[in-house]
């Protein structure tokens, strides 16, 4: 079954609330790994890294605004409501990519970590390629058309991310050390990037997207080769240390991120601004 | 290797003579060219200054990049942010190739600027506190600095002239993405508009301070004697001040905004704008690293650079291993 | 640790036919992650089909003394097309056409009879 109208997607009231379900991973993800993106600007380890890290925040935000302007052609409401107005029970992005930078705040005392940054956005950036490329066959066409789109941009994403990972990790040494606690804390909660929440096998089904299984021995073998070049031990299993963010179950950093990011849009939601 | 020939047998003053024919026929001088270390040691404060204000004055509008009310005020904001890191980068370029001979890195830079022998514009020390103050700054603080900029593209020094190019080019965009958020206020709700209003206000001084003083008898430190006299730049400050008043003040006041200064006024017959001086003190103090938000954006930049420090180390002199 | 990174020349080509021009210079500790600067330094506003990155201390430049081996007279119309226009008379003589820059470069394998 292929949906290409809103009008046949408005018949199926189950293929859309799985739909909905998946869109609102997909746009929540990317959003809110973007907004730890945006607090990194201008801090990064040296400038050329900071004005390259910054391109790829903005290509991720796009991306998040293309998933919310799908669920806005749904009648999900507007994108802009749908990014800066929902709580946090509410959001369906992974509790990996809320967390924060590292200790302090983006304006005073930050200790960010970068090897923290580089796993969890090489990792993700995996899974979301690994994702992308199951979405363009995507039975919901406006969606499996921007999975295409966003394919694009991931190249250099997963370029950039994996050379990185690579060369910090064979420095050696110091550095050698940090990423690997980075490549465990992680793991910690990395299945629940792989997860597709309570409704997963209904968006299965559907044949929205290939099965969590299918996605999960896909990401495993893309990585594969970057865990032997760096002779570092990739587990089989990841862990949900601190929960489910596809169920709604959220940190204390999402809500205040939320607070930070939606400040000046609750100050007048119906204002243009 | 190259030959020893004629020019390096010159005495000092044929060489400067050479040089300033150079200068004075609109030659480009390049990095490895000889040049008088007056025109060295200028050229290395002005553009490491030019290049940190740059790196510093993300900080004010960084705040507000995760802040902004809308996506596509998020995508702009950060976009714009980013150009002036990208602008950083390349000044700071521009002033390293510079220094090279000095035996001065980055590294140098950025311990100048934390020890504050290095100081960046009086601007980039206030404090932003709302939305209305990033969308003033996209709009005043860039004009102004377009206003500066586009005085110094024909400057003599190559490298230098061609970084402005590429600078000015994104400008152009940063002054329209200032333009539209204060449009969107302008045209707003009542508190929006108040919200520029009190912007505006909070700025005023600080944009005029921006040009710098009169003459050197205002604050004993201007540069601008020199960077006339080698062409890196042709216009005083005091004329660069004026000019932004002729493009900025009909603007403010067309859109409902109020100047700050009750006695601004175009005189037809001295052909200038007459308005209340700033306070050259505070500027003094600002610069001097003492202004509302120096040393808090010092130590935010100080804090990420050492944070970050075994990054570097681990791949300085690393061969590729990819 | 003395210095900080390297200086890395950056160059790219605007579409596969463009040559190849010089961008501007970028500090990397190799290779590998000056590639990865690059673009979004440089280009990010425009096309790009290939980007190429340069060691600096790879390069031999010109002092600027060197810079005098650049001048030449103009006196080698015979090495261009200039120095041989007369020929466009010639040949109306003969009722042909010249065969100028503008003829050659439009045949592109197309010669129609």
């Amino acid at each position: 079954m292929i949906v290409t109208k809103l009008e046949e997607l408005h018949q199926l009231p189950e293929y859309k609330e799985a739909l909905v379900e998946l869109l609102f991973q997909l746009a929540d993800d990317d959003f809110i790994i973007a907004y730890r993106g945006s607090e990194w600007l201008g801090l990064a380890p040296h400038i050329e890294e900071d004005v390259a890290f910054s391109s790829i925040t903005q290509d991720t935000m796009g991306h998040a605004a293309m998933y919310y302007q799908l669920l806005e052609d749904i009648g999900m409401g507007r994108a802009d409501d749908l990014a800066h107005g929902r709580g946090a029970n509410e959001r369906r992005n992974a509790i990996l990519l809320e967390e924060v930078n590292g200790p302090g705040h983006y304006l005073y005392e930050p200790q960010y970590d970068w090897a923290f940054a580089v796993v969890r956005n090489y990792f993700y950036t995996q899974a979301k390629k690994v994702r992308i490329d199951s979405l363009k066959n995507c039975s919901y066409e406006p969606l499996a058309q921007v999975a295409v789109k966003v394919n694009m941009e991931l190249y250099y994403h997963l370029m950039h991310w994996r050379t990185w990972f690579v060369q910090l990790v064979n420095a050696g040494g110091e550095a050698r050390e940090r990423m690997r606690k980075a490549v465990e804390k992680v793991f910690d909660d990395f299945a629940g990037v792989l997860s597709l929440g309570e409704k997963g096998e209904k968006m299965v089904e559907c044949g929205l997207i290939d099965s969590e299984e299918v996605l999960k021995a896909r990401w495993l073998q893309a990585v594969k080769p970057v865990f032997e070049q760096t002779n570092l031990e990739l587990p089989s299993e990841f862990h949900m240390k601190r929960g489910n963010g596809r169920n709604g179950e959220h940190t204390a950093d999402l809500i205040e991120a939320l607070a930070t990011l939606s400040e000046v849009y609750r100050m007048d939601p119906l204002a243009i601004w | 290797m190259a030959i020893v020939t004629s020019f390096e047998r010159l005495s000092e003053e044929d060489k400067y003579q050479r040089f300033m024919e150079r200068i004075e026929a609109g030659e480009k001088i390049e990095a490895d060219d000889w040049m008088p270390d007056e025109y060295r040691m200028t050229l290395i404060k002005l553009i490491a200054m030019h290049g940190i204000s740059e790196i510093m004055g993300a900080l004010p509008e960084k705040e507000w990049v995760p802040k902004a009310p809308t996506l596509r005020r998020k995508l702009g904001i950060m976009a714009k942010v980013q150009d002036e890191m990208g602008h950083g980068q390349l000044l700071l370029r521009v002033a390293e190739d510079l220094m090279a001979p000095l035996g001065k890195t980055r590294e140098e830079i950025m311990q100048d600027l934390f020890s504050g022998n290095l100081k960046f514009h009086n601007v980039f020390h206030m404090p932003a506190p709302t939305w209305g103050d990033a969308g003033l700054i996209g709009w005043l603080v860039d004009g102004a600095a377009i206003i500066t900029q586009t005085n110094m593209l024909d400057a003599s020094y190559g490298p230098y002239a061609r970084a402005l190019k590429r600078i000015c080019a994104e400008e152009v965009f940063h002054a329209q993405h200032g333009e539209s958020i204060i449009l969107a206020l302008a045209e707003g709700t009542k508190e929006q508009k108040e919200m520029l209003q009190g912007a505006l206000n909070r700025w005023w001084d600080a944009l005029l301070m921006f040009f710098g003083p009169d003459s050197p008898s205002t604050t004993g430190t201007s540069k601008q004697d020199i960077t006339i006299k080698y062409r890196i730049r042709t216009k005083t400050n005091e004329q660069l001040r004026q000019d932004f008043f002729t493009k900025y003040v009909p603007r403010i006041l067309s859109i409902g905004l109020q100047l700050p200064d009750e006695t601004m006024h175009y005189d037809e017959t001295e052909g200038k704008w007459i308005y209340r001086q700033p306070d050259w003190n505070q500027f003094k103090e600002i610069i001097r690293n003492n202004g509302p938000k120096s040393k808090e954006r010092l130590r935010l930049r100080e804090l990420s650079y050492r944070h970050n420090a075994w990054v570097r180390e681990a791949l300085s002199g690393s061969k590729a291993t990819v | 640790m003395s210095g900080f990174y390297e200086v890395f020349e950056v160059f790219s080509r605007k579409n596969d036919t463009a040559p190849l021009q010089h961008q501007f210079s970028l500090l990397a500790p190799n290779h590998e992650i000056a590639l990865v600067m690059a673009q979004e330094n440089f280009m990010r506003r425009e096309p790009v089909s290939d980007i190429w990155v340069v060691k600096r201390s790879d390069i031999r430049q010109m002092t600027e003394e060197e810079k005098g081996a650049l001048k030449r007279l103009d006196n080698k119309d015979y090495r261009t097309t200039k120095g041989y226009g007369y020929l466009k008379k010639k040949w109306r003589q003969y009722e042909q056409e010249m065969f100028d820059e503008k003829e050659i470069l439009s045949w592109k394998g197309e010669i129609q009879r």
